[in-house]
Parts: structure tokens; sequence; C-alpha cells
């Protein structure tokens, strides 16, 4: 395990572009989402100071002055990548305060939320769900959706953010109850499409069991976990194994199967499909990563 | 005196009010868009209906996967597809989600025979790509569906346009008014033609999903998330258009072959349809292909609005190859949102 580790820390250092940041391949401009990972999992393993404080002083580059960021420097608006910096930066330690306006913008972005009661009977009737409830949208003015709820929810709960937070937080763990899929664990967002109950999918089950572990572990259920099991070999990919791997180390369990696919999936350069934020997100998974 | 109103006057001032009212409605229906896109717009839907050349779109049936190599060869011909000597091309099935025993994505046989068909005619670099809208990563779909196996007989890389480096272009034509950028990846941006190849099938949403509602999936994950609610936000139909309007160059070839009808896009039920369709006009081809699910095209909102506002040559159609009454089905309809 030892030299996996190595190989796919010499590929993330290898990648780094030279304004600091990683993109989704070495040959890619430099984006927030991986540059975050691979900072997390630096931070995590403890390597790559020189690298790490690079990456930082590009996020802030990145940084726009409502506080958010987005894909990359030039994109002028804000998303769920605030989520990630927010994380990322408080692991990688700065100071609470240069993250203030950035937990604030996380706070304030306008989310769809239904209170008019035809228009909420008519979703309830769709999609099963109580529209009411706010999580986190990936773009302002959008619907919420699991995976950058529960980002979201991690990043608030890294840092000294809780307490100010915790009203949206309680709401967001409602969020998070009233989309689990019926058999257990998470869909994209709703849990039933015109009656059709949706199968729960690796990706957002995995986030929506980070975030929970770290907010609210009482509103867990074993049939979550199984279905993360379950869902993450059905997918096999690469994030899929990584985030149900991390998720497992969050609530203290392992998967020996899906860390011998993983290790298998490992290329001769030391990625995972040359791609540094699956690479980040392998690294962290096989170490038990927990963000 | 009273005063008095003659004959004349009162037809003068009737057909004013006339005209007024006319004006007034017309002013409200293009507040939307403006008055100029509208005026454009109608303009354009009137010129493709009495005086443009009629679109081309072949039909062959094809009862099995077997036989598609052949039918596309015959079809390319028919349907006066564009010369890809020297181009690079896309080649951009539906890999939405695998959802087991649901036909929802492009069957690899299809993509193969497209892949095989561009390499015979000299296009000069071949791509696959695609962008799912509710998996994180394409490669599973990739491989679960077959066409990882497909594309490695052939050399052909699959490129996962939610990661592929997106820059921001503008929305031609008037579309997605309060988006009026969009991001899209390097290989959609860098194509000089793009192939849909859709899965035929019923869509609880859109009505019909084929070439037109296939082009979603070039909205990168990256920028807008998993699914691209910023499309559901911005308006289906607008959506959809703009993309047609804002992408390069665009042909269809569809898999009917095994279609799939009510609870599509995921959850539907597989129709044995036996129909492969090409043509070089999105629009063309999929009011020829609702009709032959037994759909109206008017009632299909973005066939209705592209054909409204001229957004192909969707109003007439040259049919060649099978006629279509031996290819004609009733596709049960989505249940209704």
């Amino acid at each position: 395990m030892r030299e996996v580790v190595r190989q796919g820390l010499k590929f993330l250092t290898g990648a780094q572009n030279d304004d600091g940041g990683w993109g989704y391949s070495p040959e890619m401009p430099s984006a927030v989402e991986p540059t975050c990972a691979v900072l997390l999992a630096l931070s995590t393993l403890s390597a790559g100071e020189t690298a790490r404080q690079r990456a930082v002083g590009w996020l802030w580059r990145a940084y726009h002055e409502d506080g958010s960021w987005g894909i990359a420097p030039d994109d002028p608006e804000g998303g769920w990548q605030t989520a990630w910096a927010v994380l990322a930066l408080t692991r990688a330690g700065e100071p609470p305060e240069k993250l203030a306006a950035s937990v604030e913008w996380l706070l304030s972005v306008k989310t769809l939320r239904f209170t008019d009661d035809e228009l909420q009977r008519d979703i309830e009737r769709i999609l099963d769900i109580d529209p009411a409830l706010r999580g986190w949208p990936w773009l302002p003015g959008q619907a919420s959706w699991v995976e950058p709820t529960a980002l979201t929810m991690l990043a608030l709960a890294a840092g000294p953010f809780a307490p100010r937070a915790a009203e949206r937080l309680a709401e967001a763990v409602q969020y998070l109850n009233d989309r689990r899929c019926r058999a257990g664990g998470w869909n994209v967002g709703n849990p039933v499409m015109l009656g059709a109950p949706l199968p729960p999918r690796a990706h957002p089950t995995a986030w929506a069991l980070m975030a929970l572990n770290a907010v609210a572990p009482e509103a867990i259920l074993p049939r979550d976990v199984a279905a993360l099991k379950e869902e993450m070999h059905r997918d096999g990919g690469t994030s899929a194994l990584a985030l149900g791997l991390m998720a497992l180390a969050h609530l203290g369990q392992d998967d020996g199967e899906a860390r011998r696919r993983l290790v298998a999936a490992q290329r001769d350069d030391g990625s995972w499909e040359h791609n540094p934020y699956h690479t980040a997100l392998a690294l962290m998974g096989l170490r038990g990563g927990r963000l | 005196m009273n005063p008095t109103l003659s004959r004349r006057a009162f037809l003068r001032l009737a057909a004013l009010a006339g005209i007024g009212a006319g004006l007034a409605v017309a002013e409200y229906a293009a507040r939307p868009v403006g008055t100029a896109t509208y005026v454009r717009w109608l303009a354009r839907g009137q010129r493709r209906a009495v005086l443009d050349p009629p679109a081309v779109v072949a039909l062959a049936h094809c009862p099995s996967y077997q036989d598609v190599q052949e039918c596309l060869r015959d079809l390319w011909s028919q349907a006066d597809m564009p010369d890809v000597r020297g181009r690079r091309v896309l080649v951009k099935p539906n890999l939405v989600d695998i959802v087991e025993e649901y036909p929802s994505t492009t069957a690899p046989q299809v993509v193969a025979a497209v892949v095989d068909l561009l390499a015979e005619r000299g296009a000069a670099a071949i791509v696959v790509g695609d962008g799912p809208a509710f998996r994180r990563e394409a490669w599973p779909l990739v491989e679960q569906s077959g066409l990882a196996e497909v594309l490695a007989r052939r050399g052909v890389p699959f490129v996962d346009l939610n990661y592929d480096a997106p820059r921001p272009v503008p929305v031609r034509d008037g579309w997605l008014r309060q988006a009026p950028v969009l991001w899209l990846p390097r290989h959609v941006q860098e194509a000089d033609l793009i192939v849909s190849v859709p899965k035929l099938k019923t869509h609880h949403w859109a009505g019909i999903s084929v070439s037109l509602k296939n082009l979603f999936g070039v909205v990168p994950g990256t920028r807008y998330g998993w699914p691209k609610n910023i499309l559901h936000i911005n308006g289906v139909t607008p959506s959809i258009l703009g993309l047609r309007q804002t992408l390069p160059p665009t042909v269809a070839v569809v898999d009917g072959i095994v279609g799939m009808e009510g609870d599509g896009p995921l959850f539907g039920t597989p129709v044995e349809h036996g129909l492969l369709a090409v043509g070089k006009d999105l629009l063309a081809v999929d009011v020829t292909c609702a009709r032959l699910m037994g759909v109206r095209p008017r009632k299909v909102e973005h066939l209705a609005w592209g054909l409204w506002a001229g957004v192909g040559q969707g109003a007439r159609v040259e049919l060649r190859g099978t006629p279509p009454d031996a290819l004609q089905r009733s596709y049960a309809p989505p249940p209704k949102a």
C-alpha cells in the first residue's frame, strides 16, 4: 500500500500546474474542485508541503469578492465549489476569519424553495418530497441536490462555523432524511419520479453518509450503509469506490474488495484515470481519509 | 346637435382598433424574447414552411443490431450527409444512466457503425463523448453498456464531457436570455461536426427524447452539477433549441431499433421498432421520429417551438428509404408530470 500511495503522490505533485492549481487532467487548466480535492488529500496524508502552499495561493487568487468560488478564476458565477474551498482551506489551516465571507455566502445562497400550496401538492405527487425543505444547490437560484448539500454540510461542520450555521444544518439533515430512497441511500435528488422509486447511487449516498456522520450521526440508517456497499461495487468507478471507502472510514468500517479493486485500477503513472481529482479521492479512500 | 359617425369613419376607427389590438397582442407575445427576435423567428419559421427546400430524412427498417452497419451506409448516402473528410467529429450517444433491464442508452453497435462509417469516409479525428446527467463518472456506464469494448477494438477514445475543460461560449439566436453564456466542453467546441446518436424514447419532461434532447449531455457537470439543473431552470424547450443553435454543425443517427415507450427516459418499456433514421437537420429527424412513434410533433413543445421559429427545416421533410408506413408504431406516452 505504501508504494501505491507513493506513486499516487508522485503523480499529483507532477500534475500540479505552474499556477499552483490542478485541473481534471494534467493537461487541463486549474479548476477549484480538483485543486481542493488534491489539497485535502495532501493535508490528510501530511504530504507535499510546498505543493499545498502553492495550492492555497491559487485558491485565494480564484476567490470572488463576494466570498464565493466558481469552477475557475475566470468564472464570474460562484457555486458549489465554494463549499469545496471552505472545506479544503479549513483543513489546510487557513484562519476561520478569512473564510467568514464564504460561510456567509453559503448561508445566504438563493435556493429554490416551494411554499405555494398548490405547487407543493404537485411536487409531492410527482417527486414524493417536501419541497419546502432546503439543502444547497449546485448553483445559486436552483433546486437543492444531495451532493452539494452534503458537501456544504461538511464544509460548515469542519471549522468553527457550525453554531452560526446551526439552523441551516438542522434543515439540511431534514432535507437528507426526506430525500432518502426507499431502499436506503440517496439518488442525486428526489427518491421518486412520477411514482417510480429511484435507485440509490454511490456518490450521493457516500457524500450524504459523510455529512450526516459529521452533523447528525443518529440519522444514519443501516439500510443507507447497505445501499452504499452495494452501489459502490455496482458502479465500480474510481470515484464511487474511493468515496465509498471514505464514507465507510467515517463510520469505522472498511471494504477489502473495494480496496482491492481500487488498487488494481491504478495506472502505471501512479494516477487513477490520469485525473488528479480521482487520484486524490482514491488516495483518501485507500488511506481511510476523513473530510 | 348629436355627434354622428359616418360609416366610413366608423370602419376606419374599427380598422385602427384592430391593428392596435393586434400590435398589443404581438408585443405581449414577444415580450419574453424581445420584438426583434420574435419577428426574426416568426419570419424564419414562415420562410422554412413556404420557401425553403425540404430537409431530407432517410429511414430504414433495421430489424436487429447485426444489420446496422449495412443499413447505415445506405442511409448516409441517401440522406445527403455532409462530407467528413479531414474533419474532427464528435460522436454523441445517449448514456444518460444505466438502470438494469431498461434500454435507456444508445446501443454500442450503432455507435460502432457510426464510427466505422466516419473512418471509412476519411474523418481526420473521431472521438465519442457524453456527459451523463445522473452519474458523476461516465466510464462505468461506458463499460457496462458495452461501448468500452467497441471503442477499444477501434482505437477510438471516449471523452467524459462532464470533465472536458469547459469554456464559456455565447448562446446564439436569442435563446436562454437569462443565461446568455454557456460553458461547453473543449471537444464540443473544437468539433467540425457532431453526430447526435440518440436512443429513440419517450421522455416525461420533454415528451420525446431524440436527437435534439440528446444534446443536453454536452453540458458539463463540472460547471453545472449533476443533473444539469440549469437546463430545467432556464426551461427545457429554450435550452434544447438554444443548444441546437449554439453547437457546431450537428447531424443525427437515431437508434430506434429498440426504442423505449412509457416512463422514459429511464424506466420505460422496450419497443422492438426496427428503425434507423439519419438526417442532417435535427428538427426534421425528430419531427419524423415523433410521427413514427405516433406522436403529433406539434404536441411536443420543443418541436412545436422549433417548427414555429424555424430552428431547422421541420415543416417540409422529404423522406427517403423505407416507406414510413412500414415503420409506423404507437408508443405509449410517458406518465403525466
